[in-house]
């Protein structure tokens, strides 16, 4: 029984009232449905709360749960958490759903001769597992190993440590196909990989590509509303209105791929002007006077022709943005329009911070902050050390120089299996198949590995692939390890486990890799569990594991961020740069210039560009039958195409239209909207699942990443995922 | 006696369907019982559009159709002003679900009955266990619920501040109120 019971008695206790009122309604709401159980509660009935933490995207937020007679009824965002703030979002509530997903993967796998999975013990899985990684290192050194996880409280711990140990650099997150290049390209400026927009004391925020309220984070909608309500400019640079426009004062449709364009016309004009924080420039950076040169070239006439945004528009932009300074900044961005998706990402991240840089914000009371974070400390406990660092370099690391480490570009590491440099890969968490790059071509690579083992809770399209599938528990299901969350405000909370296992061969996360660690001979870096590990690091912070399970969420007040001065940059000049060596080296620029996409649509060719829905996360909540459902109500599969573009193809609003390039062709309905820049097609990143084992994601809608060319952005290693154009016709015209 | 209502702000709502999903979980609703609907419009032409999301829901009218059609009884005003549905009562016939105007009753595949919004905050509120209604769900406070008849309550300051209305007039006399 978990500390944190509510007795049965004392539940009812506070609502006897409702009962009988909502009785006599004749329905059963939540308190009569509490009392029927309390009489057929033979096993000992109970309502308990456990804090978690939601596994249906990156933000992880915080919520306590309700579980009744050992079942998960309710979830409610957990006030003190940094993101949650109290609430989720419809992804939150559906994905919990997956622990009793009638598709989860309930046993491990084998892939037989005939192609078709079966069963086997986790035993028999181990040493076969173990048994190939053995003779891979044995031909060709553990580097020719490489892991790709999403990251996730425990996953990134006992992932990376699994391949540490086994003498392996090539630990890869999904960045490439995310954040990569936003992160890279805004360290070689100012020294770390992102920053956060005080968006609620702003004057203006400009949000390039990037929709709060289409990627919700709780918090950061409600940043957004506070600062919409206080009057702040905001701004949405997006090619589609998205959902944000609600708390949005202007759109402004720019061409996809043109967004670095646009950041250097503003940058001129501040320039020109002389409208920039000259202070700030002569104290804390190094090349502006390379830079302001080079963006002689680009005067907001240049930009128009290139974004399609009126020259008028961008100057007007600059000089808000001068005035509003320095309670402004261009918000950072994660995926959106430069995280992964073009040949100039890592440039238009770099720009970015430049801009941020002229303003003067960093900071500054709604600017660009950089917030504090605090992590655990060094373990005396020498379980925990950590395995020697290998010694070889990520697999791809030379070739894009600037990806960051800490990530890799996991594209590389999937080349690598065509010559045979990479012949196992695990993957956690991960659907690469599906998600990353084109799909046929990551079947292809993939398919030339020597061993491929996916730990997963459903058959993903990259669990197709695989010899071997590890059935994880639900994220519902056990403890991981405390999750650091940088902010204001820094944190730390916990996931803990809500419920009983539910399928009994199913095994957490830590537990796989470990008992595989033990099979695979490096036994003796994992001889601890994991809330051993859990309690040590939070010891290391004055806390205990107990302690944050009663809370869920604890804080550290006394590392609150004040605004002021500015920081200490941490490249290497410790100055912001203007310029940088590395990104010279890397064949770029030293000083950011305009770089082309990769393709521009010609004729009659859309670019095409996807994005978020508020209720999915990638491939990943397809399969959740309370989400699918809303797809289905409103017809969210629809690509988007402008009025006008579609009246010129002759397309109506709700027409099949197959949609074509050089890659793949696709029918889907379309949805022909004022919301869409005229030189892209729109298709939710969600849909198109293949795996016929998810059957309620199965063959519903098409998939990007059909349609994306394989091609990586040189130096930063992103996945080019916008690169790509298409033409659209109606079926049957 | 309170005479509840509810006041939905769309210039608040950004349509993220967390109100449905929450409603779904509390409820422990099928994935096709869906108590919310959403209506979207679109104005204004490229590139100056604004974006309305509507969510629809039982009304609670106190001139409540369904009541009015229902041969069994099965939808009926509650002594509270709640429109109610008598699961054990319906028969499934749909007539309800015909004469709503709002098109918010919703069919459960399962049980053969119709079912709808039940103003579930009122539970949630007198139990005090908050759980996760819509109201309690929307990331930008635009639901507010409370007594009508109430004019210190936080909706009725609302309504008389922002000039809230049903979303069809004087119709049914709807409980629910909407600022655009």
């Amino acid at each position: 029984m978990s500390e944190n019971a509510i007795t049965r008695r004392s539940f009812l206790a506070g609502s006897a009232g409702a009962v009988a009122l909502t009785a006599a309604a004749g329905y059963m709401g939540f308190d009569a449905w509490e009392q029927a159980h309390a009489d057929d509660a033979s096993g000992g009935g109970e309502t308990k709360t456990v804090h978690t933490l939601c596994n249906a995207c990156s933000s992880k937020c915080g919520y306590t749960a309700y579980v009744v007679n050992g079942r998960l009824t309710k979830l409610i965002g957990d006030t003190d958490h940094p993101y949650s703030k109290g609430k989720l979002c419809a992804r939150g509530y559906g994905y919990s759903q997956i622990a009793y997903s009638e598709d989860r993967l309930t046993d491990p796998l084998k892939k037989n001769g005939q192609g078709k999975f079966e069963a086997i013990s986790w035993d028999q899985a181990y040493s076969e597992i173990a048994e190939k990684v053995r003779a891979i290192i044995d031909a060709d050194g553990p580097q020719a190993l490489a892991m790709v996880q999403d990251p996730r409280p425990s996953g990134k711990y006992y992932t990376k440590r699994f391949m540490n140990a086994l003498g392996s650099a090539n630990v890869y997150t999904h960045g490439a196909a995310c954040n990569l290049s936003k992160e890279s390209g805004m360290t070689q400026a100012i020294g770390t990989g992102s920053y956060s927009s005080d968006v609620a004391n702003s004057k203006m925020t400009m949000f390039i590509g990037r929709s709060y309220a289409d990627a919700i984070r709780p918090s950061s909608v409600v940043a957004l509303q506070k600062a919409h309500e206080k009057g702040a400019h905001i701004v949405l640079v997006d090619p589609r209105c998205n959902n944000s426009r609600v708390f949005a004062d202007e759109w402004v449709p720019i061409n996809p791929g043109t967004d670095l364009a646009l950041v250097l016309a503003m940058s001129n004009v501040l320039v020109t002007h002389g409208r920039y924080d000259k202070e700030f420039v002569a104290a804390n950076t190094v090349g502006f006077d390379e830079w302001a040169k080079e963006l002689a070239e680009y005067p907001p006439e240049w930009a128009e022709g290139v974004t399609g945004i009126p020259a008028d528009t961008i100057a007007r932009l600059a000089m808000e943005f001068a005035e509003a300074a320095p309670a402004a900044s261009i918000e950072p961005s994660w995926r959106g329009a430069f995280g992964c998706s073009y040949e100039n990402s890592g440039e238009t991240a770099r720009a970015i911070c430049l801009f941020n840089t002229l303003l003067g914000c960093w900071n500054q009371k709604g600017g660009a902050l950089f917030t504090p974070s605090v992590s655990a400390g060094k373990l005396s406990d020498e379980r925990f050390a950590d395995p020697k660092k290998p010694e070889g370099k990520q697999v791809g690391a030379a070739e894009y120089p600037l990806a960051l480490s800490s990530m890799g570009t996991n594209l590389a590491a999937a080349q690598a299996a065509e010559d045979g440099t990479v012949k196992g890969m695990f993957f956690y968490n991960s659907n690469m198949a599906a998600g990353y790059s084109n799909t046929a071509k990551l079947a292809e690579l993939l398919g030339k590995l020597d061993l491929m083992v996916v730990v997963d809770v459903q058959m993903s399209e990259t669990a197709m692939l695989a010899d071997y599938v590890l059935p994880d528990t639900s994220y519902l299901e056990r403890l991981e390890l405390p999750e650091f969350i940088g902010g204001k405000v820094p944190a730390v909370a916990l996931r803990d486990q809500v419920i009983d296992v539910v399928h009994p061969n199913t095994r957490p996360v830590d537990r796989i890799f470990s008992e595989l660690a033990e099979a695979c001979g490096v036994g003796e870096y994992f001889r601890f569990g994991v809330d051993e590990l859990a309690d040590a690091q939070l010891q290391t912070v004055g806390l205990s594991l107990d302690a944050l399970k009663q809370t869920g969420t604890a804080h550290f007040p006394e590392k609150e961020f004040a605004y002021g001065t500015a920081p200490k940059f941490k490249t290497p000049t410790e100055k912001v740069q203007f310029t940088s060596e590395a990104c010279e080296k890397a064949g770029l620029s030293a000083a950011p210039v305009w770089v082309e996409p990769a393709v521009m649509p010609m004729g009659d060719e859309l670019r095409l560009i996807g994005g978020k829905q508020a209720i999915h996360s990638h491939t990943q909540t397809a399969n959740i039958e309370d989400l699918m459902q809303i797809t289905k109500d409103y017809d969210l599969t629809r690509v988007w195409i402008n009025a006008d573009v579609a009246r010129r193809l002759g397309i109506e609003d709700g027409d099949e239209v197959e949609v074509s390039n050089t890659q793949h062709t696709g029918r889907v309905r379309a949805k022909v909207t004022q919301r869409m820049n005229p030189t892209a097609l729109y298709m939710p990143s969600h849909y198109g699942c293949s795996s016929p084992d998810q059957h309620t994601a199965y063959e519903v809608g098409l998939r990007q990443m059909d349609f994306v060319p394989f091609h990586l952005e040189p130096a930063y290693g992103g996945a080019c995922t916008q690169e790509a154009v298409v033409t659209v016709k109606k079926v049957g015209a | 006696m309170a005479r509840y209502g509810m006041l939905i702000n769309t210039k608040k709502c950004i349509g993220c369907y967390a109100c449905r999903v929450a409603c779904q979980r509390q409820n422990d609703l099928l994935p096709t019982q869906d108590f919310i609907r959403y209506e979207e419009h679109e104005t204004g032409t490229y590139p100056n559009v604004a974006i309305e999301t509507v969510p629809l829901q039982c009304m609670h009218c106190e001139d409540a159709p369904c009541a009015a059609v229902c041969p069994t009884g099965a939808a009926y005003i509650g002594a509270d002003g709640i429109v109610g549905v008598d699961e054990g009562r319906c028969i499934g016939c749909k007539y309800c679900m015909a004469a709503c105007p709002y098109q918010v009753r919703v069919h459960n595949e399962k049980t053969g009955t119709v079912d709808k919004c039940r103003f579930c905050t009122v539970s949630a509120e007198t139990s005090g266990t908050k759980m996760c209604s819509c109201v309690e769900a929307c990331l930008t406070g635009a639901r507010i619920f409370g007594d009508l008849d109430d004019p210190a309550s936080d909706i009725s300051k609302e309504i008389a501040a922002t000039n809230a209305q049903p979303i069809a007039g004087d119709l049914t006399k709807s409980k629910v109120f909407y600022v655009r």
